[in-house]
């Protein structure tokens, strides 16, 4: 029969609790069955409208660039490689699965058939009042795999069609 | 991707959507289907095994990844579990993200998620909630002297 004491102070540990991605994913349940899949969209565009002001700001400021530093940290915080190609018009960035879904199934959780909204929902909400426009290129389900895509609304169609058809050649 | 070092905004912003979709009771429903789903794994499991000593466990693990500033007493003889939290990591963060309003009531789900798990355990669960406005907090988990349910 023990006596135990434990004293921590903030700076003796990192903070990453993985196992919030699976309460994301309970939330994101909850949500898709009492208000539907708007529902999800509503609340995650809600989130990412409060919480991103800042990164929306750094976007219109300082354009795309703003984004790949985003990127970078919080994958880096996560442990996980990505690819990012940016320029001045043009943002793509690959990941070959997604942390959080990684760790959804680690925990023996069913991933919620509506969880690429946490990137196509989150990412268009950022995008919103800037000079960019999103577009979710390819998710899968399973690994949440995924080839995303920011780039300047005044693009050109026939640039955007050839950076698809890139896209769509590199993934093959 | 929303990072697990973003999900408290995530969390506090998802209160707020359901209140005002459903009022407090919304709010409610969701912890309470938090608690039974995600709790159970996890704190359920460990107190059923170890008594006491499963909070004490639980809080360990959590609390440390989630680098909380906290102090924490376990008395497995008389079934006695403290924390005192002196700087919360969500409130804190919370609180620290001048562009953010947190949920008002955002502490309460600590009081709804694990009484619920405990009490029918046989536990009492007491929970100082006086300085959740600077991110400070305390909880007792005391075991009952009667049997708990099954």
């Amino acid at each position: 029969m023990a006596k135990l004491i434990m004293r921590c102070k903030a700076s003796d540990n990192v903070y990453q609790h993985k196992d919030f991605h699976g309460a994301l994913n309970l939330a994101l349940e909850h949500v898709r069955r009492h208000f539907g899949p708007d529902g999800v969209r509503c609340y995650l565009r809600q989130y990412a409208k409060a919480f991103h002001a800042p990164l929306t700001r750094d976007l219109r400021r300082r354009g795309l660039v703003a984004l790949k530093e985003y990127f970078q940290k919080i994958y880096a915080l996560e442990d996980t490689v990505i690819r990012i190609d940016c320029s001045k018009d043009e943002l793509r960035l690959e990941t070959d699965f997604c942390p959080a879904v990684k760790h959804v199934h680690k925990m023996g959780q069913t991933v919620s058939p509506l969880f690429k909204e946490t990137e196509r929902a989150v990412q268009g909400a950022i995008c919103e009042g800037t000079p960019f426009a999103y577009e979710l290129v390819s998710y899968d389900k399973k690994t949440g795999r995924s080839v995303q895509r920011f780039y300047s609304a005044s693009q050109p169609k026939a640039l955007l069609r050839r950076s698809s058809a890139r896209l769509h050649r590199r993934k093959r | 991707m929303i990072s697990c070092t973003e999900f408290i905004a995530a969390y506090s912003e998802l209160f707020k959507f359901l209140e005002k979709k459903g009022g407090e009771k919304a709010v409610k429903a969701f912890w309470n289907f938090f608690s039974d789903k995600y709790l159970s794994s996890s704190l359920k499991r460990l107190v059923k095994k170890r008594g006491i000593r499963g909070c004490w466990d639980y809080w360990k693990a959590t609390l440390n990844e989630e680098a909380a500033n906290f102090t924490m007493e376990v008395d497995e003889k008389a079934g006695v579990l403290k924390i005192i939290m002196h700087r919360c990591p969500s409130k804190g963060r919370l609180l620290e993200w001048k562009h953010l309003k947190p949920y008002a009531d955002y502490c309460r789900h600590c009081d709804v998620l694990y009484r619920r798990i405990l009490e029918p355990l046989g536990f009492r669960y007491e929970f100082d909630m006086s300085e959740t406005d600077k991110a400070r907090c305390s909880l007792v988990i005391r075991k009952k002297s009667r049997q708990p349910s099954k």
